[in-house]
């Protein structure tokens, strides 16, 4: 199998594996907020600051994976 | 003191942040680097602030004690998921903006992040009124 093969193989696999991390991450984060802010309605700021952050965080991730990408995909010869 | 703790107050201040290193950024970065790379370290930081402002709009709407907020959450998902990302697409087939400058921008507010919430748990602003002779309050 050739460079290009492998990239071509290589770039949706990683691009979905990152999107199926951060899914996963984030449900976690939303699920673990959702139960802080029933058990301690009043720290809902500070929950939601710092779910904001994570959330930030581990989208931030499956953006690198993106425009990792878009950058190799200009590799792939036709 | 309202601003000393890690409320939702502290995003807006974050957001002011990274504003003011673009803009500190912009000049420098024209100088040093040319005009299109600068120009495109701050598109990618500006796309993080944008990026930011939707997605805490997102989690204040749909993760809150009072309930769904539907019509904010709605706005908030419609413009943060079709027209940013479409945005962001644009700004990466842009010919003249290389992807990793664009890139290292969107990284700049995240690094300011992070870097501001880790500032506040290691100097422990966030413990509360009763340590308030540590080192967190004295820099406060």
């Amino acid at each position: 199998m050739d460079y290009q093969a492998m990239l071509s193989l290589a770039l949706p696999f990683g691009v979905s594996l990152a999107a199926c991390g951060s899914g996963y991450g984030l449900g976690r984060a939303v699920g673990s907020a959702m139960e802080a802010i029933g058990r301690q309605p009043e720290a809902a700021g500070k929950i939601q600051t710092a779910m904001i952050i994570g959330a930030a965080l581990i989208e931030a991730l499956t953006i690198y994976a993106l425009v990792v990408f878009f950058i190799l995909q200009g590799k792939i010869g036709g | 003191m309202p601003n000393s703790n890690l409320g939702l107050d502290f995003l807006a201040r974050t957001l002011r942040t990274i504003g003011i290193v673009l803009l500190i950024f912009l000049p420098f970065g024209v100088y040093y680097f040319g005009t299109y790379t600068a120009l495109a370290v701050f598109s990618g930081g500006v796309w993080g602030i944008v990026n930011l402002i939707f997605l805490s709009a997102v989690v204040r709407s749909a993760i809150r004690p009072e309930g769904i907020d539907t019509a904010r959450l709605v706005v908030a998902l419609l413009v943060k998921f079709p027209l940013l990302y479409l945005a962001g697409y644009a700004l990466l087939k842009v010919p003249q903006f290389s992807p990793l400058n664009l890139l290292i921008g969107f990284s700049i507010c995240l690094a300011v992040l992070a870097l501001k919430a880790l500032g506040r748990a290691l100097l422990g602003l966030d413990k509360g009124p009763n340590k308030s002779d540590n080192l967190g309050e004295a820099v406060r």
